[in-house]
Order: C-alpha cells, then sequence, then structure tokens
C-alpha cells in the first residue's frame, strides 16, 4: 500500500471539511463527521488540527493562499489591465463551477461566522495573500494610466462584490445560463467601471 | 607662524544659481572655528576671505580645494565673467571638489530656473551631465537642501586627514548616505505597526502615508546627526521631502501618492508585494498604546 | 564719469555704478544681475508646495518666507469663505521662530557684515572677530529647530497651524539657548546686562560701553555716520507682529497704512541689466527695517537717537543692534505665554476646495516681506514677491532716489560702500 504523505493528509482533511462545512454549515458540522469522511480516527485527526476553530481558520488561509497564487500569476503578466480583468473573472468564475466548495466556503462559512476567527484572524490576517494581490492588481492598473485612481475598497469591493453576487445567483440556480456564459459581459462590465475617465 | 600657514590646504567656495542656505547652514556648524583653521580662505561668500570677489575673477589664483554652492548654470555671469570659465579654471588645479548641497550635485531648485541648460556638475538630476565629466572622480556631492554642516564638516576633515572618502553611485559619501532618513525617527514605531495620522500638529503617528513622507526612500542622515543639533523635519512632525535625492523638489510634497490608496513608493529595496502583506497583517492589530495619545496635557502653562 | 564697485559679502552680490564729482558721489544707481525666476516657478504647482519652495528663496531669512506664505494661504482660505482660526500656541510659537531668525541675522550682519567693514573704512588694525557672529546666530537657530525641526529651509508652518506638537521639554530646551545667547549677547557684545542696556535712554549711554557694541559705536561716530548717510526720513511698518505697530512714518509722525497700495516698478539700471524691481508705498519709497521698527515702537533711545541724527547710517546701524536686544528678551516673553496644552493645528477643508487670492504680510529682518498667491482649485495661478530690500535699495532716476541711493549721495565712495551695507542688502531677495 502506497503511503500517503502527512502534506497530502493534511489537503485530504482540508478538502473534506470544505465540502461538509460548506454543505451542512459549520456549527453542524462535528470532527467526527470529517474524521469519518476522510477515513481516519478522530483521535489522528486531533494530530492535524487541535480544534474545529483552528481547522476553520486553516481553510481561509489555504483558500485565500490559492486565489492569491492565481492572481498573483495574471498580475505578473504583461498583460493590459483589461485582459487581467478577463483572466481574474475567468479564473473565479472557473473555481465557482469546478471547486464550489471553495467560493462556498469562503462566503457561507468565513464572511457569516466572523466570531470563529476573531483571535489569529483578525482584519485581512487570514486573506491577506487574495487582498495583497488585489491591492497590486488596482495600484499596478493605476501606476500604468489604466485604471481610474480611487480608494481601494471602493474598488475592490465593486470588483469582489460583483463577482461574489454573481456565484452566489449560480449557486441559488437563479442563473439561467452556466457562469462561462457571463465572462466577457461582467469583465467588460468591470473594466468600463474602473477604467481611466 | 608663516610656515605653517603655507602648508594649510586653500580653499575656495564659489556660487552658481543659489539661496545661500548651504552658506548659512554651515555657519550653524559648532567647531566652525577649528575646522577653518586648517584651511586658508581664499574666497567664501560671507566669511573673511584673502581675496575680493573682483580678485578671485581675475582667474590668478589656484585652490586645493574647489567648494561649489548653487546650480550650474553655464551663462551665468560674476562681474562679466562666465560661470563656466571659472569653474574650468578653479577645478583644474583643485585636487577635490565639493558640490555643497542638492542644487550643486544634481541641479536641485534652481535647474527650474533655465531647466534646458541647468545641472549639477556631474549630474542632471540622476543623469552624468555638467561641466566636470572629465573630472568626476575628484567630486564629491553633498546633496542636502541645504547641505547638514556636519556632512560638510566630515568631508573636509576626511580630506584634511588625507583619508579616501568612500563614495555611492551618485558620488555621495557612503558613511553619510548610506542611511535612509527615515533611521531614527520618533515616529519608527508608528511607521512599524502601521499607524497613520490624520492631521498635522501631533507627536504621534507616522507621516509615510498620508503627509507625504520620503524619508522611508530617501539617503540622508538627518535622523541620526540631528539638526542644529537638536531635531528634524520629521521629529517636529514636517514630512521628509527627500532634499538629498536628484529629484528634489517634487510636486505635492504634503501628500502621498497612492494609488488606490497603496503607496506608490515603497521603502527603498522593500518589494511591494511584501511591503502590502506586512501591512495589511500590521493594521489588523489595534494597539491602545499606538493609538492614543501618548500625553493628555491639561495644565495650563 | 562713471565707477563700478562690485558689492560683495552681502547676501548675494550687487553693483554699484557711481556717479562722481570732486572725489563724491552725486548720485548712484545699484543693480541686481542674478535672478531665479521662483515666481514663475511655483505657478502651476499645488499651493502647499509653496511652503517648502518659497523658504529657498532666501538663505538669511527664509523662515519670514515661510510665514509669509502660510499667511498668505490662509488669508486665501478666509477670502474663499473657510477662515482658519490659530490657536494662541500656533502665533506664539510662529512668532518666536521668527523672532529667532531676526536674532540670527543681526549677530550675523553686526558681526561678519558691518564691524568688518567699518574696520575696512577706518583702516582699523583691530583684530576682528566674525565667528561670534556664526556662534550665536547658531544658537539662535538651535532654537529655532527646537520647534521647526531644523533652520535653514524648515517648512513647520502649515495652513492652520504648525506640524510640531512640542512638550514642557521643548520649551526648557528653547529657553535654555536662549539664556545662553543672553549671556553670551551680555558678555562679548554689550558689556552690560541685557536689562541695563534696554533700559538706555540716551545714545551718550553707548559710550559708556567697553565693548563691541561700545566700539561700534565710537567707530560710527568718529567716521561721522551721524550726519552721514541720511534718506528720506520716511519709514513703512507693514507686518503685524507682536512687536510691531504697522505703520508709515514720515520723520516721527504716524500714519495709517493698507498693503493694497503697495505697488512696483522696474529699476532704474543704465550700466547693467538688473532683475530687481523698486517697491513703493503710493508711488513714494519708504525705509524699511530696524530703524522703521523702532521708531514706529516709540523706543525711547531710538527715537533719542532720531531727535539728534535723523535717519543717519549711525541711527540705522544703532537700531539694528537695539532691535537685537529688544527681540532676545521679547522672544523669552513669548515662550513663556505658551500654553501646552492648546492646539498646535487646526483642520480646514483641502486645499483644492480653494478659490481665492491671498496676501501674506509679514516683517522679515529688514523690513516687510509680502506674498501674494492666487488659488484656483488648490493649484497656484500667480504668485508675488515683495522683499524688503525692494524697498530699501530700488534703484530710480535722480529726480525721485529711492532711500539707498539717497543716502550715498554726497560721500565718498569708500563711505557709500559702507553706507550701502548699513540697509544690510539681500540680493538673493530681491531678484528671488
Ligand atoms: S514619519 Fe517618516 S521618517 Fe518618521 S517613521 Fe514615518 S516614514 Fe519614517
Amino acid at each position: 500500500m502506497a503511503r500517503v504523505s502527512k502534506e497530502e493528509r493534511k489537503s485530504g482533511i482540508i478538502s473534506a471539511a470544505l465540502k461538509l462545512f460548506s454543505q451542512k454549515g459549520f456549527y453542524v458540522t462535528t470532527i467526527p463527521d470529517i474524521a469519518e469522511k476522510v477515513g481516519m480516527s478522530v483521535g489522528n485527526f486531533y494530530n492535524y488540527f487541535t480544534s474545529k476553530d483552528l481547522l476553520a481558520k486553516e481553510l481561509v488561509l489555504y483558500i485565500s493562499q490559492y486565489l492569491g497564487d492565481k492572481i498573483r500569476a495574471i498580475n505578473e503578466s504583461d498583460d493590459s489591465s483589461e485582459i487581467k480583468i478577463q483572466k481574474i473573472v475567468t479564473m473565479y468564475f472557473d473555481m465557482a463551477t469546478e471547486k464550489p466548495e471553495m467560493i462556498e466556503y469562503f462566503l457561507r462559512v468565513y464572511l457569516s461566522n466572523r466570531e470563529v476567527f476573531g483571535e489569529g484572524c483578525e482584519g485581512m490576517t487570514c486573506v491577506s495573500p487574495f487582498i495583497t494581490e488585489m491591492m497590486i492588481f488596482f495600484s499596478d492598473g493605476v501606476e500604468s494610466g489604466e485604471l481610474h485612481n480611487q480608494d481601494f475598497f471602493s474598488a475592490f469591493g465593486l470588483f469582489m462584490g460583483y463577482l461574489g453576487g454573481m456565484v452566489f445567483l449560480f449557486g441559488e440556480k437563479i442563473l439561467p445560463d452556466p457562469l462561462e456564459e457571463y465572462k466577457e459581459s461582467i469583465s467588460l462590465n468591470i473594466y468600463n467601471a474602473l477604467k481611466t475617465r | 607662524m608663516h610656515s605653517k600657514q603655507d602648508k594649510k590646504l586653500k580653499l575656495l567656495w564659489f556660487q552658481g544659481v543659489t539661496c545661500n542656505g548651504n552658506t548659512h547652514s554651515f555657519l550653524n556648524l559648532p567647531n566652525i572655528e577649528q575646522l577653518l583653521e586648517n584651511f586658508e580662505i581664499l574666497y567664501h561668500p560671507i566669511l573673511p576671505s584673502i581675496y575680493s570677489l573682483e580678485e578671485i575673477l581675475k582667474l590668478e589664483e589656484n585652490c586645493d580645494l574647489f567648494l561649489f554652492e548653487g546650480t550650474y548654470d553655464p551663462l551665468m555671469q560674476h562681474n562679466g565673467v562666465e560661470l563656466s570659465k571659472i569653474v574650468d579654471y578653479y577645478t583644474k588645479h583643485a585636487t577635490h571638489v565639493i558640490s555643497v548641497g542638492t542644487c550643486a550635485s544634481f541641479g536641485g531648485m534652481f535647474k527650474a530656473t533655465a531647466p534646458e541648460r541647468n545641472s549639477g556638475l556631474i549630474f542632471n538630476e540622476e543623469e552624468s551631465f555638467g561641466p566636470l565629466l572629465e573630472q568626476k572622480q575628484k567630486v564629491i556631492n553633498l546633496s542636502g537642501c541645504p547641505v547638514h554642516p556636519e556632512w560638510l564638516s566630515y568631508t573636509l576633515s576626511m580630506i584634511v586627514s588625507d583619508k579616501e572618502v568612500e563614495v555611492d553611485e551618485l558620488h555621495r559619501p557612503i558613511e553619510l548616505y548610506s542611511n535612509l532618513a527615515h533611521h531614527g525617527c520618533t515616529r519608527n514605531e508608528y511607521f512599524e505597526w502601521k499607524v497613520d495620522v490624520d492631521n498635522f500638529g501631533e507627536k504621534e503617528g507616522c507621516l509615510f502615508y498620508k503627509q507625504g513622507c520620503r524619508a522611508p526612500m530617501t539617503h540622508a542622515s538627518c535622523n541620526k546627526i540631528l539638526w542644529n543639533e537638536v531635531s528634524s523635519k520629521t521629529r517636529v512632525g514636517t514630512p521628509c521631502f527627500g532634499c538629498t535625492e536628484p529629484d528634489f523638489p517634487r510636486t505635492d510634497m504634503f501628500s502621498t501618492k497612492t494609488n488606490m490608496s497603496i503607496p506608490q513608493d515603497t521603502p527603498l529595496g522593500v518589494p511591494k508585494r511584501s511591503y502590502l502583506t506586512l501591512t495589511g497583517i500590521a493594521k489588523t492589530f489595534h494597539i491602545k498604546r499606538l493609538e492614543g495619545k501618548l500625553i493628555d496635557y491639561k495644565t495650563t502653562r | 564719469m562713471i565707477t563700478k564697485q562690485l558689492v560683495d559679502k552681502i547676501e548675494g552680490e550687487a553693483s554699484l555704478y557711481f556717479e562722481l564729482e570732486d572725489e563724491k558721489v552725486s548720485f548712484a544707481t545699484v543693480s541686481f544681475p542674478h535672478t531665479r525666476g521662483m515666481e514663475l516657478m511655483l505657478e502651476g504647482k499645488n499651493a502647499l508646495d509653496a511652503l517648502v519652495i518659497t523658504p529657498r528663496v532666501c538663505g538669511i531669512c527664509g523662515h519670514a518666507h515661510l510665514m509669509a506664505t502660510v499667511r498668505a494661504i490662509e488669508d486665501a482660505y478666509k477670502n474663499a469663505g473657510y477662515e482658519i482660526h490659530l490657536s494662541e500656541k500656533v502665533e506664539l510659537l510662529r512668532e518666536f521662530t521668527l523672532v529667532m531668525e531676526m536674532v540670527q541675522n543681526h549677530f550675523k550682519w553686526m558681526y561678519l557684515t558691518i564691524i568688518p567693514a567699518l574696520s575696512k573704512l577706518t583702516n582699523s588694525s583691530q583684530e576682528l572677530t566674525p565667528l561670534k557672529g556664526a556662534f550665536a546666530a547658531s544658537i539662535a537657530t538651535k532654537a529655532i529647530a527646537t520647534f521647526a525641526g531644523q533652520w535653514p529651509h524648515s517648512s513647520y508652518m502649515i495652513p492652520g497651524g504648525v506640524t510640531a506638537d512640542p512638550t514642557n521639554i521643548d520649551i526648557l530646551k528653547a529657553q535654555s539657548y536662549l539664556s545662553e545667547l543672553k549671556t553670551f549677547f551680555e558678555k562679548e557684545s554689550l558689556g552690560v546686562s541685557l536689562e541695563d542696556f534696554l533700559a538706555f535712554d540716551s545714545c551718550n549711554d553707548f559710550t559708556k560701553l567697553s565693548s563691541d557694541v561700545g566700539a561700534l559705536n565710537e567707530a560710527l561716530l568718529k567716521t561721522d555716520m551721524h550726519i552721514k548717510g541720511f534718506a528720506d526720513d520716511t519709514f513703512i511698518v507693514l507686518g503685524e507682529h507682536t512687536f510691531t505697530e504697522v505703520t508709515k512714518l514720515k520723520h516721527t509722525r504716524h500714519i495709517g497704512v493698507q498693503h493694497k497700495y503697495v505697488s512696483t516698478e522696474p529699476s532704474y539700471s543704465p550700466h547693467e541689466k538688473t532683475y530687481a524691481k523698486n517697491a513703493l508705498y503710493k508711488d513714494a519709497y519708504y525705509e524699511t527695517g530696524p530703524l522703521a521698527r523702532s521708531l514706529s515702537n516709540n523706543f525711547a533711545i531710538i527715537k533719542n537717537i532720531h531727535r539728534r541724527y535723523k535717519d543717519s547710517a549711525y541711527s540705522r546701524v544703532m537700531a539694528r543692534v537695539f532691535e537685537l536686544a529688544s527681540l532676545i528678551q521679547h522672544a523669552s516673553s513669548l515662550l513663556k505665554k505658551l500654553d501646552i496644552a492648546d492646539t498646535s493645528f487646526t483642520k480646514s477643508v483641502d486645499i483644492s476646495k480653494i478659490n481665492a487670492r491671498g496676501v501674506g504680510v509679514v516683517e522679515a529682518p529688514r523690513g516687510p516681506l509680502m506674498h501674494t498667491i492666487d488659488i484656483e482649485n488648490g493649484v497656484i495661478k500667480k504668485y508675488s514677491i515683495i522683499t524688503p530690500t525692494q524697498w530699501n535699495i530700488g534703484s530710480s532716476h535722480k529726480e525721485k532716489p529711492t532711500p539707498a541711493q539717497r543716502a550715498m549721495i554726497g560721500l565718498t565712495k569708500e563711505e557709500a560702500n559702507f553706507v550701502f551695507r548699513t540697509f544690510d542688502v539681500c540680493s538673493v531677495c530681491t531678484t528671488h
């Protein structure tokens, strides 16, 4: 039997937990539920995460790092801000389609159970990789003259709120077409709203 | 007594386009008397000199040290003699040339007087340019608007004691300019924890985020070797304007240039990504001691 | 015959062109051959940038320029409907650092300019001590830097206040620099206590001094400077301060003034290109500076001197020395009034909201300094600067000489050169 490394085990727990948290909700899901889903004993589980809260934080970091890495690759390209917007939108919608649990977790668990994330996860600490890359994206765009200079959160809210809203509609099955179909128009809308006037 | 005097280095201080600020800054030097004993002053715009300006303009004497204050304008004339001739004549024999202040070093404030021709002695802002390019190894740039008297004193003393003054790529002594003006500011803790300040006139808070402080991007030892031996701009709540750098004077000097609320320039050598990561995290912690007033004065007088 | 004299060891350089009759000056014109175009440089910049740029008009009185700028911008705020009320602490701090700049100026002028020039005139073999002036000035500038961060070229005054938020430690430090300065002045310059000196009410009292000031008094009398170097005997003081009386004087009669009547005209300089402009009040020239301020303040001793020697070179020099003493005392009273709990800064609307003109007038070491700023959406449309030397050392036609021109008439070249310096010439300011 092939040995499974500790890291692989850990990511197994993460993906199982993501699914359970976003399906059943954070409070209802128990550690035995997660342990069972990954096929390990509850005792062994505690070798990886000492509490559910800690796991919850680790998940936010994991998602934020994942998003941050993707956006960083886009930021480091020579593309124009307009193209970068398309790429970020595409990346985000693809993720919502292929790994809906990630976005779900982010929107439903992280944003609605902030009390869990108090200590050690205040403010931007746990979402820093993601926010940092969005800051870089915006400031590069202003510096190159493509984007209008404004308050960061006004721009960030416009961008991510819009995407979050679409994913929510998609998740609620209200959207008539798959997310894929909206990439182009939404990218254009975002670009038009942010570009230099 | 006379034989000893003969060995003194001959110093000539000459001015291009200037406000006299470096001259007056130098007069603040506490040990000016002892320092000047090492030199024979052929000419200085204010201090007693052996020759008058008229005599100096005859271009007959030679000096060992040529100190130049002000922006170099080749067409400027002193009593009918072109500045280019004067600089050319005196620097040829001099062993050392010191650009005193940012104007002489990079063009500075009075580059704007005639931008098409004015410059420093060997630099036009950051670009290699000026009348002394061919003898640039002689030139030491003491940028600063004005120069700090101790910086000039250090340089002169090094020359007197026959020591090599090591310089950076902009010809500034590294012992004076390897520091950033930010080093030693009393607001450093606020910078570390990213505590900004909305208003001027407060002891608390760092001026990097809103008020335009350039100190983390500026090579100078203002907060290490204090001004007038007592203070510095940032210590009294004035942002650093980056006056030792080639791009001085910049514009909008009392506000921080931001792109989508993110500072356009990050501390020297710190990648924006690292800076933002740290900032995001530091801003998360609300530290009472740093957010409140240090002292709450109630008593009067 | 026209003779040219190049004047150096003033702030910058100037040329004097003398018309001589029997070895005596019958007419003189003045040229200031260098300019830096600072007013133009300011156009198109954010109005607040002027707080960094205008101190660089002048290395010796940059702080006065800073204050003129901040007053001009605050006046524009007022004219735009956003009057800013400054706290008493702000007024006192600004006033203190301004006064200390005057103090350093007067020390330097006395030891680096006037005593050496006089000694040259009298061929005196007495040893000169120019660095006394630099030393005293350096203590005065320490006191400035305690609040203003540095001198020269501080920008600590901003619309609404000052950037500094001093503690009692700073105030005590400034006080101790001030007493160090006072002791130095008493011991090295006066030879009596400051209080005793300030209580003098006749210039005969100066003759009792065996000190630098005593020697200065004696040399001035010996060279007949009390009957030489007369200007028009009209004076003007425009800057409003705790130590001034804004007025215009004909002899000793006070007449009210308004700065709107100040204007300029091109200098008359037939022999060399000059960049200077003459300053006028209702089409007339006036002498400015310490003599003007001391007379307007009704200082007993200066009135006594003036009664005897009018506006001679002697009166001009001794008024400066006396003003130095009175400013040192005044500075100390300003510090005593500081209320540490007062605010350092009153916030107002952003400069980009301002569309207005503002005028800032202060007394600089040599007299009134006036800045006028036109602001459009926070940006400088136009900036104009009128400096004290433009009042004292204008250059005009024979029929209507300026104070300095008139003061040089009838003197030998050498005397005229000395009298010229009694006005404390600032070439860099004049042509800015
Ligand atoms: S005010 Fe300027 S020098 Fe001081 S800590 Fe902040 S950035 Fe550094």
